[in-house]
């Protein structure tokens, strides 16, 4: 009995063991890997994944999936860089208006949050199956982004002084109160998620609608406007990504967050939540994220092969869901 | 109904096609003009590298000065998408294909199809591991590209001093190719010392990341070589976030973005291919093939590379001198 309750506890903080399990490894081979600047930077990095798994876990735990972030990354960022770089124009009058950086980010948040909306729609209303409408958003959201500058990079997205657009590389490059700015985001937006999942109404109507669709009907769950709302976050937070790396590189590139919902997926995974909905946490998808940024960086800074990276990647997620089926048997 | 339906699609295409005669017919007044509607296949991988869009417009542009049709097509690096484009030319009747193939093994074999089905294949940037298979195999002189960027690398460097590597897709032979020329001419200086190796894909953000965490074991490197300038890119952002934008930094390809950095003093040379000539070149050598029945030139031919800096920056445009 007692032998079983450890069992239990160990498998359920397995993300959490695993994440000291290669910290420890990579800090006994590595004298630089625990140094203060090492890990500002692994956590800038882990940023980046964190922030799509968040918004993927509320969307895993409503049940769907969403295959469309990476391209809304793509595309949210070439939306900034195409309004930096050319403006707002409007043909009919012949202008061209330099929005400022601040409103830039709105929009690109906007176009990623409305891609989401789509999503939810289509899902909600018209009862697509979620992994095939993400899948088709995740093509037209890319094509779209390719479309925009013909296949090309927004090179330049520092903005000039004369257009009063300057200040976006701040994202990618500020530092307040000695954090970088994605950090903060990544913080705040975790805060939020915890909040929003366990203390509020909508969090346990999104845990009812993936744990037993019929029943969360039944007692008055408005399904199809909680599944909207998870896609809408999903696609937000995409668009965050897209707007924090066109930042950091000064440049938008279309084909920018390819695979990058793969990686989201696995960090969800990673951290407990059941891919059938129902089931799981935003802090368990925390240190999924971490553990597959911690497994990155720690091998890039040993200087192990690129190939071996993903061997060793992959072996993690699939040991992760080899646990979670023990978890489900002994619980 | 159905009957109705196709008499009325025949009609039209009867139209369609006697206009595309009269079409056909205007076009090939010119002396050295193609008579009947000749096409070329042109296949490159991504145009969202600009790269490849750059040689994919070069040739387009060529071949239709030259009064072929042309089908544009992009196989994103993918053998098997590349085949079926290939079938797609055959099936088409192409005069030729201009092809930067999906790989030196994988693509032997669609090579080797549109030769049994009677048609040209002119391969440009990247070669096959065989020949006879292809008629002309017309490449940048990668090798030698990267000892020339090597040789500025060194100069800058001042001979001494610790710095990165960022190579390309390790499946790549360009990658290998380059780094071998890079290291053919640096590993001859005892002072200079390589602290850190990675792949980043050839991609940008890749690269931010990976110099990023490389530079925290190894803050005092003066210098960072690239593979490719979208790598060199992805290093100079992650050097100026971390302020060490004085770190010397040398990519390989001359886009444009990179000739721009090397013109605002942050990146410091690059290696241009001169991929938009060499796409004409293949257009040219595809034609003279189809009116004379020879190319009039071996099949593999490599095409030198030149240096990019500060000081003559301004000669270049989209992968070709101005």
């Amino acid at each position: 009995m007692a032998e079983s309750r450890v069992l239990g506890l160990v498998l359920r903080i397995r993300a959490f063991i695993a994440l000291g399990v290669v910290t420890l490894v990579f800090s006994l081979l590595s004298p630089e890997f625990l140094t203060s600047g090492n890990l500002s930077i692994l956590v800038k990095h882990v940023a980046i994944n964190a922030i799509l798994a968040i918004g993927m876990t509320f969307v895993i735990l409503s049940g769907g999936i969403d295959l469309s972030v990476g391209s809304i990354v793509g595309f949210s960022g070439m939306v900034a860089g195409l309004l930096l770089s050319r403006g707002l124009v409007f043909a009919p009058f012949d202008s061209v208006i330099y929005p400022h950086a601040w409103f830039v980010v709105v929009l690109a948040l906007l176009s990623g949050m409305a891609i989401g909306a789509m999503n939810g729609w289509i899902i909600s209303r018209l009862g697509v199956a979620p992994f095939i409408a993400t899948l088709g958003s995740m093509y037209v959201a890319r094509g779209a982004a390719l479309l925009m500058s013909d296949g090309a990079t927004f090179p330049n997205l520092a903005g000039e002084a004369s257009l009063g657009n300057t200040g976006f590389p701040w994202i990618g490059t500020g530092n307040p109160v000695g954090l970088p700015v994605s950090v903060w985001i990544m913080a705040l937006l975790a805060c939020g998620a915890i909040f929003l999942a366990s203390r509020t109404p909508f969090g346990r109507h999104v845990y009812a609608v993936g744990g037993n669709e019929r029943a969360a009907t039944l007692s008055g769950v408005r399904v199809a406007q909680v599944r909207l709302r998870v896609y809408v976050m999903s696609g937000f937070c995409a668009a965050l990504v897209g707007v924090i790396i066109a930042a950091q590189l000064g440049a938008a590139h279309p084909a920018t967050g390819a695979t990058f919902e793969l990686n989201a997926i696995a960090a969800v995974v990673l951290g407990g939540t059941s891919l059938m909905g129902g089931r799981g946490t935003v802090g368990g998808t925390l240190i999924g994220a971490f553990v597959i940024g911690v497994l990155a960086d720690g091998l890039v800074l040993l200087g192990v092969s690129e190939f071996w990276q993903m061997v060793v990647k992959g072996l993690v997620i699939v040991l992760a869901v080899i646990l979670d089926q023990f978890q489900k048997r002994s619980s | 109904v159905t009957v109705r339906v196709s008499r009325a699609s025949v009609a039209l295409l009867a139209v369609v096609a006697s206009l595309a005669v009269t079409a056909c017919s205007s076009s090939s007044n010119s002396a050295d003009a193609p008579v009947g509607p000749k096409r070329i296949a042109i296949i490159t991988p991504s145009h969202d590298n600009p790269f490849f869009k750059a040689e994919a417009e070069a040739a387009a542009e060529q071949a239709r000065k030259l009064g072929y049709e042309v089908l544009v097509n992009s196989h994103d690096d993918d053998a098997n998408k590349q085949d079926q484009l290939i079938d797609v030319a055959i099936a088409r009747k192409v005069s030729a294909i201009i092809l930067d193939n999906a790989g030196a093994d994988a693509s032997i074999a669609a090579v080797n199809k549109a030769k049994a089905a009677g048609i040209p294949s002119i391969l440009i940037d990247r070669e096959i591991n065989v020949t006879g298979a292809a008629t002309a195999q017309i490449v940048s002189n990668n090798y030698q590209g990267a000892t020339l960027g090597a040789e500025e690398f060194v100069r800058l460097m001042g001979e001494k001093g610790s710095y990165i590597e960022l190579v390309g897709r390790e499946s790549d032979t360009n990658a290998s190719v380059r780094s071998r020329g890079y290291h053919d001419v640096l590993d001859k200086y005892p002072d200079l010392k390589m602290v850190g190796k990675q792949s980043a894909n050839w991609d940008q953000r890749e690269a931010f990341q990976k110099t990023e965490t490389m530079l925290q074991g190894n803050r005092t490197i003066t210098g960072v070589i690239a593979g490719n300038d979208t790598m060199a890119l992805g290093a100079m952002a992650a050097l100026k976030a971390a302020g060490m934008g004085h770190v010397i930094v040398v990519g390989f390809d001359g886009s444009p973005d990179a000739i721009a950095s090397i013109k605002a003093k942050e990146m410091r040379a690059t290696v241009l291919q001169p991929a938009a000539a060499i796409a004409r070149m293949a257009v040219d050598q595809a034609h003279r093939l189809i009116t004379n029945g020879s190319t009039g030139q071996p099949e593999k031919q490599a095409v030198d590379c030149e240096l990019v800096t500060v000081a003559n920056a301004d000669q270049f445009g989209v992968f070709s001198r101005k």
